[in-house]
């Protein structure tokens, strides 16, 4: 058996009085791709920021890639290796869509002005935006914004990915683009956490599912199964809201 | 600090970038070309500056008794007054940067020593801290060298120079310092989250990431701080510092025609801010991306 990725076991988080993570313990594989679901409070985004260390957790232990999160010498070894893709794009807004690409390849990855361009520039053709490569993140549609925020992510050439809502802030039309982005992803064996209620993307892609609700897994298992027939009332509840929109 | 890529960065701020126009047509990529672009519109505040400038030079010409005469007397201190501004500024944005940095710093003894600064140095007037430095300091450092039997402290004489500069960028620099704090505050945190996310160091997101784009959020109050501080520095011609304001004492006390030594003195300062303010105009309808 593979040892697991992201190993995560009894983290806690508080948030001043807040207890935002109450004993999370989960393993995910190289390969695998893991949507959480759940209320929103939940926690989950929490969890996901955990992982790349955006946010700090207060006890247990997260190992990503077999390193322990909170001995890690330099935290930004672990982050190069973990993309994120965050609800409100992050994009920077001073910057070209080629250069959001191509700044941290440089500073980071010490890539050479022309391997990093290169790289951009191919990235940018697999999420189908390459003629905007030159434009400002003002001048992009929101999904136009979140397919470069993923190309970027994957200029790092990371082995995980982490998605926290990457359609919730999206037009309904353009949800379609960037969740097709995320399914070749997928397809290609890169190993994903996504925080999402999109179940079309969870029965697709999806080798697990994960229910959260107040800060602990309440349910876990493969989509189909898990949306149903969810064994626990909470899950069932969720769900029904969920799917009635 | 800020290395070669944050002054690559401060220079795309204020390079002109039309995106709208380039998606539209190829054509105002002409735009990069020295001289190609199609005529800039005069700031139109610029006749303010045409006016004042007419007045002076009027006044001048039709009575060079006493017009010209003090401002061939005056001249070497307005040089004094520019020198003393641009060299003060330089500094203040220095101090001002990391007084900001210091200011949102996590570590809370950075925090708690620019906190203390700034709070301290805003709670006294400027003319205070200048006579401070000029007639105090020095005392300091003469009973320094005294007890430490070293010569060349024990006989320090104040450079008024110097020391202007020292309290102007102290000063300054704490006001500084706050507009730097409230600009990079300015800056959504999920902007330093992505980049931190991507594996860029705090220092490298802030220099390549946020300061970037701080700077076109302070860009009005540095430009306004700039105008006070001009102004400000006629304060130091009370601390032995021939500067335009104490040349112009000067001329006034030998030949006692107050009326035309300050109204003459008036309308160049006037003239040093009001090309001031029109400079920052053009800065800040650079600096849009």
């Amino acid at each position: 058996m593979p040892e697991p990725i992201i190993h995560i076991e009894n983290v806690h988080k508080h948030f001043g009085r807040i207890h935002a993570l109450r004993g999370i313990s989960l393993d995910v594989k190289i390969g695998e791709v893991v949507v959480i679901l759940g209320p929103s409070g939940s926690g989950k985004s929490t969890l996901l920021r955990c992982i790349n260390h955006l946010e700090v957790y207060d006890h247990g232990t997260i190992t990503v890639d077999g390193t322990l999160l909170k001995t890690a010498k330099d935290i930004n070894v672990v982050r190069r290796e973990v993309g994120m893709v965050f609800q409100s794009f992050n994009l920077f807004a001073h910057l070209t869509a080629l250069e959001n690409l191509t700044l941290a390849q440089r500073k980071v990855r010490k890539r050479s002005k022309a391997e990093a361009h290169k790289v951009a520039m191919e990235l940018l053709e697999k999420v189908g935006i390459v003629e905007k490569a030159h434009a400002y993140p003002a001048q992009l549609s929101g999904g136009q914004q979140q397919r470069v925020a993923i190309a970027r992510a994957l200029a790092m050439n990371p082995k995980i990915m982490l998605f926290d809502e990457p359609t919730s802030a999206l037009d309904p039309e353009m949800i379609k683009e960037v969740l097709d982005v995320m399914l070749a992803l997928a397809k290609e064996g890169m190993t994903m956490v996504v925080v999402s209620h999109e179940m079309g993307f969870a029965r697709a892609a999806a080798s697990r599912a994960i229910f959260m609700d107040e800060g602990q897994i309440v349910e876990e298992g493969k989509p189909e199964k898990l949306f149903s027939s969810p064994t626990q009332e909470r899950t069932k509840l969720f769900l029904s809201k969920v799917l009635q929109i | 600090m800020p290395s070669d890529g944050f002054f690559r960065n401060l220079g795309r701020v204020f390079s002109k970038k039309p995106p709208d126009l380039a998606e539209q047509s190829p054509a105002p990529k002409l735009d990069f070309i020295l001289g190609a672009e199609p005529r800039e519109k005069l700031d139109p505040w610029w006749w303010l500056v045409a006016v004042v400038v007419l007045l002076a030079v009027l006044l001048m010409a039709i009575k060079p008794d006493p017009y010209w005469n003090i401002f061939l007397f005056v001249r070497d201190g307005l040089a004094i007054t520019v020198e003393l501004t641009a060299i003060s500024f330089v500094f203040i944005i220095i101090v001002g940067l990391f007084g900001g940095l210091g200011r949102i710093a996590k570590n809370p003894v950075i925090h708690f020593i620019a906190t203390i600064y700034v709070e301290v140095i805003r709670g006294v007037p400027l003319l205070v801290q200048l006579i401070w430095w000029y007639f105090a300091a020095p005392v300091i450092i003469q009973d320094i060298g005294n007890i430490i039997h070293f010569d060349a402290l024990a006989n320090y004489r104040a450079n008024p120079l110097f020391l202007a500069v020292v309290g102007l960028v102290i000063c300054y620099g704490a006001y500084m310092a706050e507009i730097f704090r409230a600009g990079i505050q300015s800056i959504s945190k999920g902007q330093m989250e992505a980049s931190r996310s991507l594996g860029m160091s705090y220092m490298q997101s802030m220099t390549y990431v946020v300061l970037p784009q701080a700077i076109r959020v302070v860009l009005p109050p540095v430009g306004n701080e700039f105008i006070m501080l001009l102004k400000d520095t006629s304060l130091v011609s009370v601390v032995a510092v021939a500067d335009l304001t104490r040349r112009g004492r000067e001329f006034m006390a030998a030949h006692f025609n107050p009326l035309e030594v300050w109204t003459l003195i008036a309308l160049i300062y006037l003239i040093l801010t009001l090309v001031s303010a029109r400079f920052i105009a053009w800065l800040e309808k650079k600096r849009k991306y």
